[in-house]
């Protein structure tokens, strides 16, 4: 903290949720002036994003002081839906949320409530705390069919390389691109994301420029030419949920031209010659069939990615979204085991939380190293698909979504009674088949919503509405990957509370006697232990810092080192102590051990009738620069930006049905129907259109039965819940349905 | 004297919209006379974003082009204003009094490239000032290329020869956009997008992708020879829009193909299918 002339101060610290929305990560100043926020900029000194920032948070005044935030709790005054409130204190809505969650509790048992969040968030780590100190074992991303954002990958690379790997960028180090440790990838597939509109999963998409910008060439998978396709060397174009085909293609020309890393598939990793022998029926002509990409471009992008190295792949959600995830991101994953890129400078960087801190739990292990083994075991016996799905039951700690919202309405296997809602709108963003959640919302005793603003989900379900605090006036931790840093409270708007206060005052009503924190400072000090450095030194530090070398969530080729497993002998965290292209884990959860592929459940293969009726395969989730999910439709500089809800169509499609740019239609399948306007566009595969999600229009009337808007829009209401993958987690069908697309006007 | 220029490289813009933000965000609200008076709330694109989308499944390129105004030396909006309302500051800034220039709504329509705003409440025109109220600080920057994530846009003294812009401001690379108008822009750019002519090449017998095939284009009193890649592709591209030009295509043991084609638009011809030539 600074000051300058002017007596304007200025608050250094991390961005994470809320305001930005994002996955976070990026260091800046908050200029504040007499105890209001001002201006933001990027903090050029700090390693994540070296000063860059983006859309959302440069116009975060206008999110933080939006007339439309929720400013103190309130509770409902008439029916669901009739959008009448009543303020009350904190004491109050604490008092209720104890009463009745202690009531649901003596009577139905502590799984009957579910704890909902949304995308990665800093949220994670607030919520499973609340709902472990609950008793509940029902953390869920409800809505998100198959779970399918990122724990399918994190599921995949746990079971076979015993630990997560990113692209690396030199993001484990302070001086970045010029530490000396750090080289670039030579090439970069950029499988399946847009990365700077985007900064997925903990990652900053800018990475990818600068990796480009000192000679990396990119291969990019995508159904849409964006920016970096155009500037890619290869542009694999492929049908939505064939990504697993393509892996397999590209192993089996890496395989048997021998263009894998001989080295280490010796030395390191266990189960080749089945994965030899399983990739032999992926030829490049069978998967260019499934697929649509051409044989040629597949062969070669295997070739110049098996022949450059280092390379490097980062991927996104669309991989956990294809049909069988898990199997898929394993497909993935097997490219930068074969060809010897993990853990080495510029290749896949093994990504653990900085110091082994624990915000936000990305497996059972950190569940149990937190909670201990026994009560985690305990709770896991009643956690929604545990049973059904081994994956679920043993790796982290989320109930599974399509099970939870079947379970709400049938009240199979015991019934759930209530819902508490934490930075998601169910309604308005992840959820498939709208209309299933709606009624299963609504069949519920009692809902509480915690967000920043009113929204579909909060106004159709919510009993109590609490005002969550934005990153400028909150106190939190971050250890998603590196640095280690914390969130450093600069302002204070109304009577909003952080996730973290909301949790731990709920956590030490729910269970006195284990939860000991008398403060949100003193909960992160804890964790923090591990590193050696409390909340107020980091903070006086510009609020972040690097794990040390030799560290265990220090890169690199730590498997020779013996920083991975328990016992500290070299090799990987696996069962066999190597990379298993034959997943024991897989084999132990009843999973097929190697990685195949399998057609979406709509598809011109699975369904060819289906597809006469529908043609056109219904993307939906591309990012936009200015938006978040389904947040920031409110924020005037943004939505002037992205005004409304489209639809992307090819130009030749949208000729052949007489469609113009600009020109409203409906997107229409058997599920249901939506109003989206055109745009027409050369960078959208013919067969394919692409649907952008999470719109919800917040100018509109939040009441029954409009709730802004959604049952116009809302994409998600032609996607069907119930087809995760065999595991139990990945398989959502967000970019996979069929669909057909008509000029509004032709409707009587 | 300073003399300020900026370098726009179209090859490093991904059009995240921070340049636009961060000019609303300096400009909304914030009086800086005499230089400007403050940006409406919404409406005024002082940096504009344009995207272009090029071409044809599945040859498509994307670009983004921001643009402000172009501080011309020869500008329009200038002699289109009374009393001296638009003048050029000697360093080379272009400005509108926004005193002088009230109720002269004919300056919007003087300005081919339409970076000129009407600000309704206030009755002036609005325009993009480079900041010149911070530069006159000791900036050495406006906000938008301050935000820049990946360095598209390139801020300087042309005065300074060692300056970065300096040095390459009259290279080859660096262009102006609408060279037609003959304004002498201070805002140039890099990578801008022309037009090209792209096709895919297969070898009709084999079915297969024509590797190594050589494709020769003719046009504008210009010849230029390229060879099919992997795939049997082959691209021309920064060629002028709505010229004529002739692509060759031969290779040995197969009947040559002349194809003419019109830059209107970009071109990708599709599959262009080789026969064997017949020996007889």
């Amino acid at each position: 903290m600074n000051k300058d002339q002017e007596g304007e101060k200025i608050v250094r610290t991390t961005v994470w949720s809320p305001g930005a929305g994002c996955h976070g990560g990026c260091g800046v100043k908050l200029h504040v002036k007499n105890g209001r926020l001002v201006k933001v900029e990027g903090d050029e000194n700090h390693p994540w994003n070296q000063g860059r920032l983006c859309p959302r948070v440069l116009a975060l005044t206008q999110y933080v002081y939006h007339p439309d935030r929720l400013l103190y709790p309130m509770k409902r005054a008439g029916e669901r839906g009739e959008g009448k409130w009543t303020r009350i204190s904190w004491d109050e809505a604490f008092d209720t949320i104890e009463k009745k969650l202690k009531e649901i509790r003596d009577q139905f048992g502590a799984e009957s409530v579910l704890f909902c969040q949304g995308t990665g968030r800093d949220i994670g780590g607030p919520i499973s705390f609340l709902a472990y100190a609950y008793g509940s074992p029902n953390w869920v991303q409800l809505g998100l069919a198959g779970q399918s954002c990122y724990t399918p990958r994190l599921a995949a690379m746990f079971a076979t390389q015993g630990d997560y790997a990113v692209l690396d960028a030199g993001q484990f180090y302070e001086k970045r691109y010029d530490a000396p440790e750090w080289t670039p990838p030579k090439c970069i597939i950029v499988w399946a994301n847009n990365p700077v509109p985007t900064c997925p999963d903990a990652f900053h998409g800018h990475w990818v420029v600068e990796c480009m910008k000192r000679g990396a060439k990119v291969i990019t998978v995508d159904t849409r030419t964006t920016w970096m396709a155009s500037r890619s060397e290869i542009h694999l174009q492929i049908r939505p949920g064939t990504d697993g085909a393509l892996a397999l293609a590209m192993a089996h020309v890496i395989i048997n031209e021998k263009l894998y890393d001989k080295e280490f598939v010796e030395n390191w990793t266990f189960g080749f010659d089945e994965l030899k022998e399983r990739v032999q029926e992926y030829t490049p002509e069978r998967v260019s069939a499934i697929t649509w990409a051409p044989k040629e471009k597949i062969i070669n992008a295997a070739r110049l990615y098996a022949k450059s190295k280092p390379a490097s792949i980062h991927w996104g959600l669309p991989v956990d979204q294809c049909p069988e995830g898990t199997t898929v991101a394993q497909a993935i994953a097997h490219l930068w085991c074969l060809t010897g890129n993990l853990d080495i400078p510029g290749g896949e960087v093994i990504a653990r939380p900085a110091f082994g801190v624990t915000t936000y739990p990305f497996s059972s292990h950190e569940l149990t190293a937190l909670y201990g083994e026994e009560f985690v075991k305990k709770l896991t016996g009643k956690r929604i698909g545990a049973k059904v799905y081994p994956m679920v039951a043993n790796f982290r700690g989320w109930a599974q979504p399509d099970m939870a919202v079947d379970q709400i309405l049938t009240g199979d296997p015991y019934p759930i009674k209530a819902a508490w809602i934490q930075t998601t709108n169910i309604l308005g963003g992840q959820a498939a088949d709208t209309r299933k959640h709606y009624e299963a919302l609504k069949k519920l005793d009692f809902n509480v919503v915690v967000d920043t603003f009113h929204n579909p989900t909060s106004m159709a379900v919510a009993d109590i509405v609490l005002p969550a605090a934005t990153f400028p006036e909150k106190e939190s931790f971050r250890s998603w990957w590196a640095p280690l840093s914390v969130v450093v409270p600069a302002i204070k708007v109304g009577e909003c509370k952080s996730d973290w206060e909301i949790n731990l005052e709920l956590a030490r009503r729910f269970n006195p006697g284990a939860i000991r924190y008398k403060s949100v400072k003193e909960l992160i000090n804890d964790r923090l232990k591990p590193a050696g450095v409390t909340f107020d030194e980091l903070a006086a530090e510009g609020s972040w810092m690097m794990p040390p070398e030799g560290h265990s969530s220090k890169p690199y080729r730590r498997y020779e080192k013996g920083l991975l497993r328990a016992d500290g002998k070299p090799g990987f965290n696996t069962p066999t102590g190597k990379v298993e292209f034959w997943s024991k884990k897989y084999e132990e959860w009843d999973l097929d051990p190697l990685p195949y592929y399998d057609e979406p459940p709509e598809s011109e293969v699975r369904t060819p009738e289906l597809l006469k009726e529908y043609p056109l395969v219904m993307a939906t989730g591309r990012r936009s620069s200015v938006y978040f999910h389904s947040e920031h439709r409110m924020i005037p500089w943004m939505r002037e930006i992205d005004p409304d809800p489209i639809v992307e169509i090819n130009t030749k499609t949208a000729a052949d049905l007489g469609i113009g740019d600009g020109e409203w239609v409906y997107v229409e399948n058997r599920r249901g129907r939506i109003k989206r306007k055109a745009k027409v566009t050369p960078t959208i595969h013919p067969k394919v259109v692409m649907v952008p999600h999470g719109w919800w229009y917040p100018e509109t009337d939040g009441r029954e039965p409009n709730l802004f808007g959604i049952w116009d829009i809302n994409c998600n209401q032609l996607i069907p819940t119930g087809t995760q993958s065999r595991s139990g987690f990945g398989g959502g069908a967000y970019k996979t349905t069929l669909c057909r697309v008509r000029k509004l006007e032709k409707e009587r | 004297m300073r003399c300020y220029g900026m370098i726009i490289d179209i090859d490093k813009c991904t059009g995240c919209y921070n340049c636009f933000l961060a000019c609303r965000d300096e400009h909304y609200g914030n009086d800086f006379p005499p230089i400007a008076l403050a940006q409406p709330f919404q409406g005024h694109f002082w940096m504009q974003m344009n995207e272009r989308e090029r071409g044809i499944y599945p040859k498509v390129k994307v670009s983004f082009i921001p643009k402000p105004c172009m501080h011309c030396d020869d500008p329009p909006c200038a002699q289109a204003s009374l009393s001296g309302a638009v003048y050029k500051r000697p360093d080379g800034i272009v400005i509108i009094d926004p005193e002088k220039s009230r109720g002269q709504k004919e300056i919007l329509s003087s300005c081919p490239h339409r970076v000129i705003f009407w600000n309704e409440e206030k009755n002036i025109p609005q325009k993009c000032t480079l900041c010149a109220h911070l530069l006159d600080q000791g900036w050495g920057e406006p906000r938008c290329v301050e935000v820049c994530p990946t360095g598209a846009l390139l801020f300087g003294d042309l005065n300074d020869p060692k300056s970065q812009i300096s040095r390459i401001w009259n290279s080859k690379q660096v262009e102006v956009l609408h060279p037609e108008f003959e304004l002498k822009p201070r805002v140039k750019y890099m990578g801008l997008p022309k037009r090209f002519i792209a096709g895919t090449v297969i070898f009709k017998d084999k079915d297969e992708c024509a590797k190594e095939v050589k494709v020769t284009l003719t046009g504008r009193g210009k010849k230029q020879t390229l060879r099919t890649n992997n795939f049997g592709d082959f691209e021309f591209e920064g060629l002028e829009e709505g010229k004529e030009f002739t692509v060759k295509i031969e290779h040995s043991g197969y009947t040559p193909q002349s194809i003419k084609v019109q830059t209107k638009q970009d071109v990708y011809l599709g599959e262009i299918l080789l026969k064997r030539s017949s020996k007889r």
